[in-house]
């Protein structure tokens, strides 16, 4: 599929989430992001995955709600301090909305490859490199970055193998001495990434690689009807997410 | 001994099988073969960064066993000296002689012996004093190298294991730094291991040969008895030395080349001798 039209329908659901629709709203944004969860074969658990780093804060911002919100019915006191019912709504509301963003993004990232999605970025900034936006430039740092991630880990292994070679104990030690550890870590990496750098810049003029001038794509992205589709039922959810919030 | 990388997941790749090697103290051995024949893996178990599968390692005074957790390796880590391809890209410190200092520092020798020991690891591999207090990314390619290597030395390790040391090396540079590895071996009696692509610097400083194919020692001789003539190498699919070639061509022209002529020098009076009483 078209990554332009996945990114763009990712960003109007997005946009749906945040307009106050009610349980009603989130109900159906819940169906249908679900249905393209299960359309594209990924498992909840990676999902639920994504969500536990934010159990934490969801906790911490339920007792600051509780303590703070005083609208509502009151659900039990404590002495004078009561606990109304709209505090455990309000976290609830987050929490909702915070599932459906790693929901919605989620499906995203992992239906598409990133170099798909670099060209789809790219597309979709070129409106703005009229007001100076480097498009081509942005997607360019995000492939070569991604095409550099392995070649860097490798690099990085090679270097604590050497400097164990010479003592350096990665595990144990006192602060000081894991400070060096580390340090002599990271300046040959960064020394290394450096000279990658250069001598990639160097390989790509030499093949005449100029950032400003036109250049013709490999990769030519088309959209599609099923991608006309995502766009249109997007554009759906957003429309009925407003006549919930608002048109009653 | 066996090892084998990411066991258990779709990339298991077996590096080493059922090897079974004993390198001598006290001589220069070389290990040849193939790119991915499991050289390096090999030469890593020496110092413990990578841990046999299978089998045991028999290092200096110490054992190690597949299956255990083994404690104070970084004792071993001290006493066999493991230099990496390239080196020169393990240089980190401010200064060549802090960071030269950085290995013997790791083993809790106070700064003054430090010192010492990176003063004269740096002599030994030939960076002349006005170079202690530079920044060793300022320095040459070949200098680096031989700063990264003085660093391995400052630990004073009594076995010295080398992962191909003259690679992009020039002339000039690889017979200095062999004539450095001989020294340390004939006259410093430490134990040296080179992994090398290098037949010719096999042939003119090896004590012993280890060929290794496929993650499996398919051979270990004398350098003499392998070098004999060009047939052992052939078979192993390693390209003999440029001189061993040579013997085996005028012996197939009639000349007699005795086992022993092994220099250029020794080479031209052989033939040179024959030549004249053929007239």
């Amino acid at each position: 599929m078209d990554p332009r039209a996945k990114i763009m329908a990712m960003l109007i659901m997005l946009v749906a989430i945040f307009f106050p629709s009610g349980w009603t709203g989130y109900a159906v944004i819940f169906c249908c992001v679900a249905g393209v969860i299960l359309l594209a074969k990924l498992s909840f658990g990676f999902i639920w995955k994504a969500m536990r780093p934010m159990l934490f804060m969801l906790l911490f911002l339920l007792i600051v709600n509780m303590a703070v919100v005083n609208t509502g019915t009151v659900l039990f006191s404590i002495g004078t301090w009561h606990i109304y019912s709209d505090a455990i709504f309000q976290t609830l509301y987050i929490a909702v909305r915070l599932l459906l963003m790693i929901m919605i993004t989620t499906v995203l990232t992992a239906t598409t490859k990133p170099l798909d999605m670099t060209l789809g970025i790219e597309d979709l900034l070129k409106p703005f490199e009229k007001i100076h936006v480097p498009a081509h430039e942005i997607a360019m740092l995000i492939s070569i970055a991604l095409r550099f991630i392995p070649d860097l880990i490798e690099e990085t292994q090679r270097i604590m193998k050497a400097q164990e070679s010479r003592g350096v104990d990665l595990k144990e030690g006192k602060m000081k001495e894991r400070i060096m550890a580390i340090l002599s870590l990271i300046v040959p990496l960064f020394v290394s990434a450096f000279q990658r750098a250069e001598d990639l810049a160097n390989a790509m003029e030499a093949r005449g690689y100029a950032p400003g001038e036109k250049r013709t794509r490999y990769k030519v992205l088309k959209m599609t009807g099923r991608d006309w589709m995502l766009l249109a039922g997007a554009s759906l959810v957003l429309i009925a997410m407003i006549w919930l919030a608002y048109g009653r | 001994m066996s090892h084998v990388y990411s066991d258990g997941t779709p990339y298991r790749y077996a590096a080493l099988t059922d090897v079974n090697l004993e390198i001598s103290e006290g001589k220069m051995t070389a290990i040849i073969g193939a790119t991915g024949s499991g050289k390096s893996t090999l030469v890593q178990h020496l110092n413990a960064l990578l841990l046999p599968n299978e089998g045991t390692v028999y290092i200096l005074d110490r054992t190690i066993t597949a299956g255990e957790d083994p404690k104070h390796l970084k004792s071993l880590r001290g006493s066999v000296g493991l230099v990496f391809q390239f080196p020169e890209y393990q240089l980190f410190e401010e200064t060549v002689l802090k960071d030269v200092a950085f290995g013997p520092k790791n083993f809790g020798f106070s700064p003054e012996e430090c010192e010492q020991k990176a003063k004269a690891a740096l002599a030994l591999t030939g960076i002349d004093p006005s170079y202690y207090e530079r920044s060793p990314l300022e320095l040459s390619g070949g200098q680096k190298r031989r700063v990264a290597i003085a660093g391995i030395l400052a630990m004073d390790p009594s076995v010295l294991v080398l992962d191909e040391p003259t690679a992009g090396l020039d002339p000039a540079g690889t017979a200095e730094m062999m004539k450095l590895f001989h020294h340390l071996n004939h006259d410093l009696h430490k134990t040296v291991l080179i992994v090398t692509h290098d037949m010719e610097q096999v042939y003119a400083y090896c004590d012993d040969v280890v060929v290794m194919e496929n993650g499996k020692a398919r051979l270990h001789a004398a350098a003499r008895e392998f070098f004999r003539d060009g047939a052992t190498c052939t078979k192993m699919g390693i390209l003999p030395p440029a001189i061993i070639h040579m013997k085996d061509l005028l012996k197939e022209k009639g000349f007699t080349v005795d086992d022993s002529v092994s220099t250029v020098e020794e080479m031209a009076a052989c033939i040179a001798a024959q030549v004249k009483r053929r007239g």
